[in-house]
């Protein structure tokens, strides 16, 4: 018998007075033992899944038609105290930050007694054995030392291994992963996913995987459910969903994403985003109609239903899925003379941070020795684990920290000094591109205002602006009337725009990105991705892309420096690199990766 | 951790003496004759000459600074002028009786501040929220003196149910053992004495800690509804705690960390308002005895009782911050 079975579950929010479907009818079932995954981007609905397991809906949901049984029982039905009763003891969540997801002001050994308190285990001895019990089972060394400390003081590998710890120790009969490895390094999130499966399996407890993360879904998943504006559009065997895709969404996923084998092809960027809640009660027939490269004008009106054996999808022509395609190679960069001025050349730079007060300071060198050189055009990628140094590197070269040692040149010039003169040529030179698009623009400002604002300082006329903006959303693929809204009215990724857009204003020879692709979906980092190769050719600049995502980082870079403790531990050509990588730790790295 | 407590001792040093500074300089700049004052009425001109020789008061004012400082750190805080005794003793009798005073007030301050916390933060987004928030900005908009002026007619005169002059019912002997008269009265077992103190606190004391519940009210509700967002809530209720549990167990330790800035903040301020009360309640405290030196312009009383709101004031925030760090192991030193 399956342990979790949706039956026609159709959820609905009230949106400014509208009722909105999002769920129309799910249906899905999943066995004790194995690892069912949702995937799809932000806005499909996958953890909107996990909140009605827990019935802890935000406000204005509810469902309204069909069941979600647990065991045989309806979940959505039963009593708020039987629901609570089988939470975290027969149902248990995995969440996404493990940093926030511990109380910052309990010690680890508190909550873990908390915890085991509501299992029934009574006795201060018996808690601690419990506690310890629990730290070990999750391969975390020193179980007796963690259990004083706190959250802060753990990384967010060893936060996540408490509660991976916790969501076990009830011996649950099914586990909710929701991203539990996405705010994770790429090493970590490998020994996670091992520690999870190597659980699960020891206590056959059935696991929702939910994830954006399709090649992460098809190493862990027995089973795959696609999700696209709260419909599953695609279920079945991973290896067939995945491998043998029958659902156009799926097929465009798999093509947006860069592979990390073979030949370095060309991206598949959808167009627009996933629909918001709002729109989806406008949409009728298949949702995904309005994005659908194979659609037929019926798409838009008849609602495909699952159709299927093992393998079930959602379309109206499934025989055309196979006929989307993009080209096999990328072109090629634009010719560069040899022997240019670098763009960018460090010597020897290091920086050191001090932390603590005297007597206790510490030392602690975030870079130590980096010697680089940027051509001119160059799309250069530095990539490493957190704490490895590069955002600090990123940091150093537009002049947010200044060096301890070593020197930094701009187009021949030396700007280590740092002062005035430096600061003037370091403006016109590089330009940063910021990690998180919402806190980096000026809330209070326009997009027009946000992009010209380098013109701004040089007293540019308003016209000579306005020009400039249009110029530069038209390049960026955004309609013009953008430039009168705030930033908060826009999408993630066209935020991410704006923020491309205000860097290239005042035309720089370097661009300095930190993970400017990290908090994005798959479709939207494509399009960016496009972009940014398109705008390669149009524009002389180089680029010094920093990132954690190897596959990204294969698909844009020519060069990839690979950063640890601070060092660059190996460097050259990204083919050369990832396809024999020299060093032991590039290796760790890459062998991470999932596949 | 020891060392932080001794760095955080250091900064109060400089404070103290730049409060010390102003404090005699300003009470130096008034034209006040404190020789004159000290003489009876009847003294001719060369006795308060000799007198105002006798007290220093005619060498350099840098080296009186110096010289009634070295006075104040070794506990001796001068003669009062009118009433013809150790300004120390006077403290200590005054300083308990305050204190007294204030961490009561501060009490019925912080409880009245929990539970109404607790309860705008249960009637979030009810109906009866804006009757409660009309009701707490009332509390805070009537001043510290008209609370105490409006208990007395209520509860003194009308209904006679409490006294509200004095600290002690006639007929009942003051034990003196630390100076705390409610922890004296225990001490000795005079219950009757214990319960007489205890009537004659409550009207001055709810006088003076009424007005500052709202604000810790609103903080408190506040902090919990950004607490609520929080993932490790999501994550308690995923594990199948209890609602009560959740905020107990898990919100509560963490909104209390703003809420006691707030009230370390306020204590200054209701040890300065303790004045108004204790002047209308007749309750022998640091402000009565401030007033009656200030009416009669003595100065080494002022100038002690300035310091001594000073020394107090900066012990508050040094315990609020130790307690900040029991609350928050964030802050505690790696």
């Amino acid at each position: 018998m399956s342990l979790l079975v949706a039956r026609g579950l159709t959820l609905e929010a009230e949106v400014e007075g509208d009722i909105v479907p999002v769920f129309r009818g799910l249906n899905f079932a999943l066995e004790p033992g194995r690892v069912l995954g949702l995937v799809g981007e932000s806005g499909a609905g996958k953890s909107m899944v996990g909140r009605t397991i827990a019935q802890l809906l935000p406000p204005g949901f509810r469902v309204s038609h069909g069941t979600m049984e647990f065991d045989g029982a309806d979940l959505v039905a039963m009593a708020p105290e039987h629901r609570r009763s089988l939470l975290g003891r027969e149902i248990a969540f995995i969440p996404q930050e493990p940093l926030t997801a511990l109380n910052p002001v309990l010690s680890i050994g508190a909550q873990l007694d908390e915890h085991h308190r509501r299992l029934g285990v009574r006795g201060r001895r018996t808690l601690r054995e419990y506690a310890l019990a629990a730290l070990a089972a999750v391969h975390l060394p020193d179980p007796a030392g963690l259990l004083s400390r706190y959250p802060h003081q753990l990384s967010g590998g060893q936060c996540q291994r408490v509660l991976i710890a916790m969501a076990f120790a009830g011996h649950p009969r099914l586990v909710i992963a929701d991203e539990a490895t996405t705010a994770l390094d790429v090493t970590t999130q490998a020994h996670i996913i091992a520690l999870m499966r190597e659980l699960q399996r020891a206590s056959n407890t059935a696991v929702l995987f939910i994830t954006h993360d399709l090649r992460l879904a098809a190493g862990v998943c027995d089973d795959v459910a696609v999700m696209y504006a709260g419909d599953i559009v695609e279920i079945g065997p991973a290896a067939q969903v995945l491998g043998a895709s029958r659902h156009p969404y799926t097929r465009c996923l798999q093509l947006a994403n860069p592979p990390m084998l073979g030949t370095r092809r060309a991206l598949y960027a959808l167009p627009e985003q996933m629909p918001g809640l709002r729109a989806l009660a406008r949409l009728n027939g298949c949702r995904f109609a309005p994005r659908c490269p194979v659609k037929a004008d019926y798409c838009l009106r008849i609602d495909p239903p699952l159709e299927g054996d093992l393998h079930r999808s959602a379309c109206l022509r499934p025989g055309l899925v196979e006929t989307i395609e993009v080209a096999d190679q990328l072109a090629p960069p634009p010719w560069r003379p040899a022997g240019e001025t670098p763009v960018l050349a460090l010597d020897h730079v290091s920086k050191t941070f001090t932390t603590g007060t005297w007597p206790r300071a510490v030392e602690v060198a975030a870079v130590r020795g980096v010697s680089l050189r940027i051509a001119p055009g160059e799309f250069v990628a530095v990539v490493g684990e957190s704490g490895s140094g590069k955002s600090t590197l990123g940091r150093l070269v537009v002049g947010l920290e200044q060096p301890s040692a070593g020197r930094i040149a701009l187009a021949g010039t030396d700007v280590t000094a740092g002062d005035e003169a430096a600061r003037l040529h370091r403006v016109a030179t590089v330009q940063m591109v910021f990690q998180d698009p919402q806190s980096a623009l000026n809330p209070r400002r326009r997009v027009a205002s946000i992009i010209t604002q380098a013109l701004e300082a040089e007293g540019a006329k308003f016209a000579v602006r306005e020009k400039r903006v249009r110029a530069l959303l038209a390049e960026m693929g955004m309609p013009l009337e953008l430039g009168v809204r705030m930033p908060g009215q826009l999408s993630g990724g066209q935020r991410q725009r704006v923020n491309i857009a205000r860097a290239l204003c005042s035309v720089p020879r370097l661009l300095v990105a930190d993970e400017i692709v990290s908090g994005l979906d798959v479709s939207v980092q494509a399009q960016l991705l496009l972009l940014l190769h398109r705008l390669r050719q149009d524009h002389d600049f180089a680029l010094l892309f920093i990132s954690h995502d190897l596959s990204v980082v294969r698909h844009l870079c020519d060069r990839v420096l690979v950063m640890h403790g601070g060092e660059i531990v190996e460097e050259g050509p990204t083919e050369t690199v990832f396809g024999w990588p020299r060093h032991e730790y590039t290796r760790t790295l890459l062998a991470a990766v999932p596949r | 951790m020891i060392l932080a407590v001794v760095r955080r001792l250091a900064t109060v040093v400089p404070i103290l003496l730049v409060v010390s500074l102003l404090l005699f300089t300003a009470l130096r700049v008034l034209p006040i004759d404190p020789a004159a004052m000290s003489m009876p009425p009847t003294a001719t001109k060369d006795e308060i000459e000799i007198a105002r020789q006798q007290m220093g008061l005619d060498r350099p004012l840098p080296e009186q600074y110096a010289i009634w400082l070295a006075q104040v750190v070794t506990g001796d805080l001068g003669r009062s002028t009118h009433l013809r005794r150790p300004v120390a003793g006077l403290l200590a009798e005054a300083l308990p009786a305050t204190i007294e005073l204030t961490a009561l007030a501060m009490l019925i301050a912080g409880s009245l501040g929990l539970a109404g916390g607790l309860m705008l933060f249960a009637l979030r987004g009810d109906a009866v929220e804006a009757i409660a928030e009309t009701g707490t900005t009332l509390m805070m908009s009537i001043p510290e003196f008209l609370w105490a002026l409006l208990f007395i007619l209520v509860f003194g005169v009308l209904l006679e149910a409490l006294p509200f002059t004095g600290r002690l019912g006639p007929g009942l002997a003051r034990p003196m053992v630390t100076g705390f008269l409610l922890l004296d009265t225990l001490l000795v077992r005079d219950l009757a004495a214990f319960l007489s103190a205890a009537q004659h606190m409550i009207l001055p004391a709810i006088a003076l800690g009424i007005a500052f519940a709202p604000p810790i009210m609103r903080v408190l509700r506040s902090s919990l509804i950004d607490v609520y967002h929080e993932d490790y809530i999501r994550q308690a209720r995923l594990r199948g705690l209890s609602e009560t549990r959740v905020l107990l167990g898990h919100a509560l330790r963490n909104a209390a960390l703003p809420t006691l800035t707030l009230m370390g903040v306020q204590f200054g301020f209701l040890f300065g308002g303790s004045l108004l009360v204790e002047v209308i309640y007749s309750y022998p405290g640091m402000g009565n005895l401030m007033v009656d030196a200030v009416r009669n312009a003595d100065l080494p009383i002022i100038q002690a009782v300035g310091l001594t709101y000073c020394v107090v004031v900066l012990l508050i925030n040094s315990l609020v911050d130790g307690l900040y760090l029991v609350l928050n192991p964030r802050l505690r030193p790696r």
